[in-house]
């Protein structure tokens, strides 16, 4: 049971960080940037040219230089994220939705197949692997990487919460979720403000990429392509445009996974965990924190 | 778009179904008799030459460009030369298909190619259609038979058979309990249904669990907590190695002390690299011949790693047969009607192919699987048991 509700909140975690930059692209300019999973795959590679080219790590100085990769990859990928609004999304700004939303299916193809092209289709196994001793704690086998792992997703959350709650930036984010035009009128500046969701978005999917390289150990070009749908759902659940209903969706959607494949077999683990999202949507299809008339993000 | 999945084969079946019912399909009608009586003789493949798969493509498409270079050089076939038409399948239903109407147009005679079984389902109705034979050398779920198409023959032991071998290892290595696991592809579930089957018919081995996970993903903490529940003592996993090496990985760290089998398509040097050399160590794994299992194959190889610069690898060898097989049935058919080539596959008896002699039992499958058990030794696959 503990291992069950560790494993969710685990792999939870890495849905929440995806499902923010969800979360906040769709609160501020409505659109759904399908190529979000596939900054998350970026994130991966980046970090993987990274460490290739430092050549041999040292075991003990893994940890040290996994955070320096963190941190450049996520300027990296927060660059992506602004560069690819910049040329596919903003010239379309004010045109129908549907055109949009097929760029941004563009874009993640776009990136999907550049990625297969410069680092070829097959998988890669990442020069770094996070290992260490794993212990109990009332039945759960936890192991120190996840913890290592979980905190820095925990910290770049808070991080996030407080950029958004306590920054004028964050403050114009808010505004323009709420009235994009009444906020430009006020004197914000939205192309810049938009750049910037992009930027934290994508730096956040970048970072998890790395995460998952470093912990799992293996990537390849469509690894965006599952947790991307996946991290889309948990947006949905916690009420997409809010970045606390992201974060909870995506530990809900975990920890539903965990349970199904427990209670009902692997088999129907997605069976399991979709079902409950459609009853869950039809009886509250504002999902868990939206609601209709409130600030976003 | 991870393009094994059924659902996608489902959409590329009907996708197919759609155009060779459509009337219109002017490329799906004309095939097997178009390329006419002179000039070379064309064989047809559809293999993966991209995706993650295209490493095995190449080794297919080698062992096929040496056979039809020795057979040329030879003489040819009735006086004419063999030419290789390769499609890029890309492991990929809708994109197979594409390359199997390709093929078909360009006036291919008999299909020499067929890996992912997935995507070759959707070719069988392209190729039939078309009145061309396929003699297909490494794709072996049963599925591809279950149609009783009188086109499809396979040269490549099937599921059925695969499942027998680790049936047969199982019980030997005195293992009581095994947990079966697929990733619900058309290939993998076909093996992990019939092992199943025969651990139920049989009764020695339990079943402690049985199943799935979804291919593509990182994580799989939950399948590896449903072992860990079962505890048996040996997991059998029939998916590809992308997933294989991830959940050895994440079973060794979760303190799974059991022993693992996995099934052909894991068989490939990454899938060491992906559960870590440590945790790899030990794990078996259901094979067909590769070139270092078969006695006697060391000129073959020698030859093959002159010719291409590298050693062969999986399915080097049934692919040489392959084409050796379509030379043959051509040869004695007299010529290139779908109909009559299909008569000589049927009739053939005792021809010599690194499996054996050849002979297609009545649902166009090898008498004999061949399979045999590998072990992962020093990070490499070698030869364990061969089961006869």
């Amino acid at each position: 049971m503990t291992q069950l509700i560790w494993n969710g909140l685990f792999v939870g975690s890495f849905y929440a960080l995806i499902a923010l930059g969800y979360s906040m692209v769709y609160g501020i300019i409505k659109l759904l940037n399908f190529a979000h999973g596939d900054i998350y795959m970026l994130g991966a590679f980046v970090g993987f040219a990274m460490l290739s080219s430092v050549g041999v790590i040292p075991a003990s100085m893994s940890i040290t230089a996994l955070l320096i990769v963190l941190l450049l990859c996520m300027l990296v990928t927060g660059g992506i994220g602004v560069g690819i609004e910049y040329l596919a999304y903003r010239p379309l700004r004010n045109s129908p939705r549907l055109a949009v939303l097929i760029t941004a299916v563009g874009a993640s193809f776009t990136l999907e197949y550049g990625v297969s092209a410069v680092a070829g289709p097959n998988p890669k196994v990442f020069p770094v692997r996070l290992e260490g001793d794993s212990f109990t704690v009332l039945g759960a086998r936890i192991s120190v990487p996840q913890i290592v792992l979980m905190v820095i997703a925990v910290l770049l959350m808070v991080g996030l919460n407080s950029y958004i709650q306590r920054t004028s930036m964050g403050r114009a984010m808010r505004a323009i979720a709420l009235d994009t035009k009444g906020s430009l009128l006020m004197g914000i500046n939205v192309n810049k403000v938009i750049t910037w969701t992009f930027f934290i978005g994508s730096a956040l999917a970048g970072a998890a990429g790395v995460m998952a390289g470093a912990y799992y150990g293996k990537i390849d070009f469509l690894m965006g392509f599952i947790i991307g749908l996946k991290a889309f759902t948990a947006a949905v659940i916690g009420g997409i445009g809010n970045i606390k209903g992201a974060m909870l969706g995506g530990l809900l959607l975990g920890l539903l996974e965990a349970f199904g494949s427990q209670w009902l077999g692997g088999q129907w683990r997605d069976v399991f965990t979709f079902g409950v999202l459609i009853a869950f949507l039809t009886l509250k299809p504002t999902g868990l924190l939206g609601e209709r008339v409130t600030e976003r993000v | 778009m991870k393009l094994r999945l059924p659902r996608a084969v489902a959409v590329g079946a009907v996708a197919v179904a759609m155009l060779a019912t459509s009337g219109c399909s002017g490329i799906l009608s004309g095939g097997g008799g178009k390329s006419a009586d002179s000039g070379p003789i064309k064989l047809a493949a559809v293999i993966p030459m991209s995706g993650s798969s295209a490493p095995t493509g190449v080794y297919m498409k080698n062992g096929m460009q040496m056979a039809v270079d020795e057979i040329n050089a030879k003489g040819g076939v009735l006086g004419r030369q063999l030419s290789l038409d390769l499609e890029d399948g890309a492991c990929d239903p809708t994109q197979a298909a594409a390359a199997a109407n390709k093929a078909v147009s360009n006036g291919a005679v008999v299909s020499v190619g067929g890996y992912c079984s997935g995507a070759t389902l959707p070719t069988l109705p392209i190729f039939a259609k078309a009145n061309i034979p396929m003699i297909i050398p490494a794709a072996n779920s049963q599925d591809l038979v279950n149609q009783k198409l009188p086109n499809v023959f396979m040269i490549n032991g099937t599921g059925t058979q695969q499942a027998a071998a680790a049936v047969k290892f199982m019980a030997k290595d005195g293992v009581k309990s095994v947990a079966l696991m697929d990733d619900n592809t058309s290939y993998s579930k076909d093996i992990a249904t019939e092992t199943k089957k025969d651990l139920q018919a049989d009764g020695t081995v339990k079943v402690a669990l049985a199943t799935s996970v979804t291919a593509g993903e990182s994580d799989y903490s939950s399948a590896v907590h449903d072992i860990m529940g079962a505890n048996p003592d040996m997991l059998y996993w029939t998916g590809y190695y992308q997933e294989g090496g991830l959940i050895i990985n994440q079973l060794k760290s979760a303190g799974y002390k059991g022993k693992i089998m996995v099934a052909d398509g894991s068989v490939d040097p990454s899938l060491v690299k992906i559960a870590g050399a440590a945790n790899a160590e030990g794990v078996f794994a259901t094979m067909t011949q590769t070139p270092d299992t078969i006695k006697g194959a060391e000129t073959w190889i020698s030859d093959y790693t002159k010719k291409f610069g590298t050693a062969p690898g999986p399915y080097s060898t049934q692919s040489y047969d392959a084409v050796r097989v379509a030379a043959e049935a051509i040869t004695q058919a007299k010529g290139t009607d779908g109909a009559a080539v299909n008569k000589s596959l049927e009739a053939i008896n005792g021809f010599k192919i690194f499996s054996g002699p050849l002979k297609f039992t009545p649902e166009h499958t090898l008498s004999s699987g061949g399979f045999q058990i590998l072990v992962i030794q020093g990070g490499k696959f070698v030869l364990k048991d061969a089961l006869s």
